[in-house]
């Protein structure tokens, strides 16, 4: 019989009545093990799924271009780049200014400048590696050109029918072609990359940029103004440079990010009000099923405690399934299925085990929370009502 | 064994107000077999649950071994229904997924374990329940599910059995058996009151109280 200890124990009548009321119990245990392993799955996912948006905002390009204050903005809009220069060390001091990388990002030192090549102009290009805050673990955005490479854009790379592994004579030096890009349909497919230092050689302006491109790390669409809170900023790291935001990237990976965090922030709540709702009924369902049981309880001298403790003892039960069945089930699904949703940052998908620990405590948590109103009908059900029903 | 005084119950229906138990007085000595004999919805039951601290009476007492149920507490009133009454219904009430055995030792409530597991395979044993004690209700004949319900109401060795229709839903054999089992515990020394709308409790009683529309007509 396994309970032969003349004291029924609760815990032998809650798992008695789970095997006997099997329906009940497995519809309540599967609402709890789903939500669980959705949320197990969401924050499996989690990581990829933030690195996979910040690649996608990321390939929207930079957002801010950082130039000399005295640049003509006529003059800029026509030509596409600053007339002016500062100097190299501009980029570093910026990054060593406190708390700049609180909103800027992946600070690009760039010198451009339209430059003669084979008869036609191109906008000649010198790109810095990338400078990210100090503890961020991310890659650097973007590509990285090595000394003597050029990255040349797709009229260029047509019209002088260049492609990779080709050499090109600039300015008197030799440089090889590592890589011809594909057809933007911007500016871009007039320029020519190399590595910044070779750029200043070939124009004659060493130790000269003209821009410094950026991220904004704020993430705000238009409408909160951003750029007084970057521009602020900037008088105080770089007073002799202005910033422009470039408001159709910026706002597109504003809303990117704010869409993805109010979905989560609209479907938790909702998916665990849901949640709480079936596991409410089917207790409710459970209760009035069992209210004669309740009043032979009362009739045999056990008292509220026993009678709540059967009802929650069931749900701290089900909550304690579900979270191993839904961490399983989540983690599974984040491993099996997570790769194919995020194909580029499917490494970032790792068992999480604390979440184990985590759905341990809330699921059974929420379970009894949910079955708490059910559980004192049942006690403060009137054992007459069941007993007279006769 | 048992006094009540006064004792009134009034539903309201609908705006309307049903007495239940009319104010009633009634005393059960020590050692007695009553029979509340009387029509169905008479209120038979009512009395019964409320004699047993299950139903509070809208006014009036109950007094069962001394204790004025419906003054104690609702603790020390379960603790007095534990140790003092046993209860047999007309429809068993046996929890569905719990076997014979396990049904009977429900109500061992504070009793040492072991005691309990002797007396309750002592009972089923004397009530020919021996080999069913590992079947669960639904396994049960109707007689074989009273016989358990009984030898669950007699397992605190209680002073008192309250039995709602006991037979029911019994055919005369079992009907027979129900009292000659309830029969055995009053020789005991023990107190019963049976309620029911027929008369076969009435040739085991020492007293038969008719009943009508929530008041006793005479007590015999």
């Amino acid at each position: 019989m396994g309970k032969e200890a003349g004291v029924i124990s609760t815990l032998h009548l809650i798992l008695k009545e789970a095997l006997h009321r099997k329906v009940n119990f497995v519809l309540s245990l599967s609402v709890v093990m789903i939500t669980v392993a959705l949320f197990v799955t969401y924050l499996t996912t989690a990581e990829a799924s933030k690195r996979e948006t910040t690649r996608v905002t990321r390939d929207m390009g930079f957002n801010l271009r950082i130039i000399p204050k005295e640049t003509d903005m006529d003059l800029f809009w026509t030509a596409g780049f600053s007339e002016g220069t500062m100097s190299e060390e501009t980029v570093q001091r910026f990054a060593s200014y406190e708390g700049v990388f609180l909103s800027y990002n992946h600070l690009v030192a760039v010198l451009q400048k339209r430059f003669s090549l084979q008869g036609k102009d191109v906008i000649l290009t010198g790109v810095s590696p990338a400078i990210t805050a100090p503890n961020q673990k991310k890659q650097p955005m973007g590509f990285e050109i090595k000394a003597g490479d050029l990255h040349v854009g797709f009229q260029v790379a047509d019209r002088l029918k260049l492609k990779r592994g080709d050499t090109l004579e600039l300015g008197g030096h030799s440089f090889k072609i590592e890589r011809a890009m594909v057809e933007s349909g911007t500016e871009e497919d007039i320029r020519v990359y190399g590595r910044l230092s070779d750029v200043q050689r070939i124009l004659g302006l060493e130790g000269k940029i003209n821009e410094i491109k950026a991220i904004d790390c704020l993430c705000l669409t238009a409408d909160q103004d951003p750029l007084r809170a970057l521009r602020s900023e900037l008088d105080k790291a770089l007073p002799e440079a202005k910033v422009i935001q470039m408001r159709t990237i910026a706002d597109a990976r504003a809303k990117q990010r704010q869409t993805a965090e109010r979905y989560f922030g609209f479907m938790s709540p909702l998916l665990l009000m849901v949640c709480a709702g079936w596991v409410c009924v089917l207790a409710v369902l459970n209760v009035r099923e069992r209210r004669s049981e309740i009043g032979v309880l009362r009739a045999l001298g056990h008292g509220s405690w026993r009678i709540a403790g059967l009802f929650l003892g069931r749900a701290l039960l089900i909550g304690a399934g579900a979270a191993l069945l839904g961490y399983g089930l989540g983690a599974a699904l984040a491993h099996n299925v997570g790769p194919d949703i995020f194909k580029v940052t499917a490494k970032a998908i790792k068992v999480e085990t604390a979440l184990l620990g985590w759905s341990l405590v809330a699921a059974p948590a929420f379970s009894a929370l949910a079955s708490f109103v059910p559980a004192m009908l049942a006690v403060a059900h009137d054992p007459a009502v069941s007993l007279r029903a006769d | 064994m048992i006094r009540c005084d006064q004792l009134t119950k009034v539903y309201r229906r609908g705006g309307t107000e049903v007495r239940s138990l009319d104010v009633l007085d009634l005393e059960v000595q020590e050692g007695e077999f009553v029979s509340i004999r009387g029509p169905s919805g008479c209120g038979k039951t009512t009395l019964l649950l409320a004699l047993g601290g299950m139903l509070h009476p809208t006014s009036g007492n109950v007094i069962v071994a001394g204790e004025d149920l419906y003054r104690l507490d609702a603790k020390r009133r379960a603790q007095v229904r534990s140790e003092t009454i046993g209860f047999v219904f007309q429809m068993f009430h046996l929890i569905p997924y719990l076997n014979v055995l396990e049904n009977v030792l429900l109500a061992s409530g504070t009793s040492p374990a072991d005691a309990a597991l002797k007396r309750a395979k002592d009972l089923l044993t004397r009530f020919g329940m021996g080999p069913r004690l590992e079947h669960t209700p639904s396994e049960l004949s109707a007689g074989e599910r009273q016989r358990t319900a009984i030898a669950r109401a007699l397992l605190n060795k209680p002073k008192l059995v309250l039995a709602d229709e006991p037979t029911g839903n019994l055919d005369p054999e079992n009907t027979e058996e129900v009292f000659l089992r309830l029969s055995e515990f009053h020789k005991a020394g023990g107190t019963v009151i049976v309620v029911s709308h027929g008369s076969a409790a009435e040739k085991f009683s020492d007293r038969v109280i008719p009943m009508c529309a929530g008041k006793i007509v005479v007590s015999s």
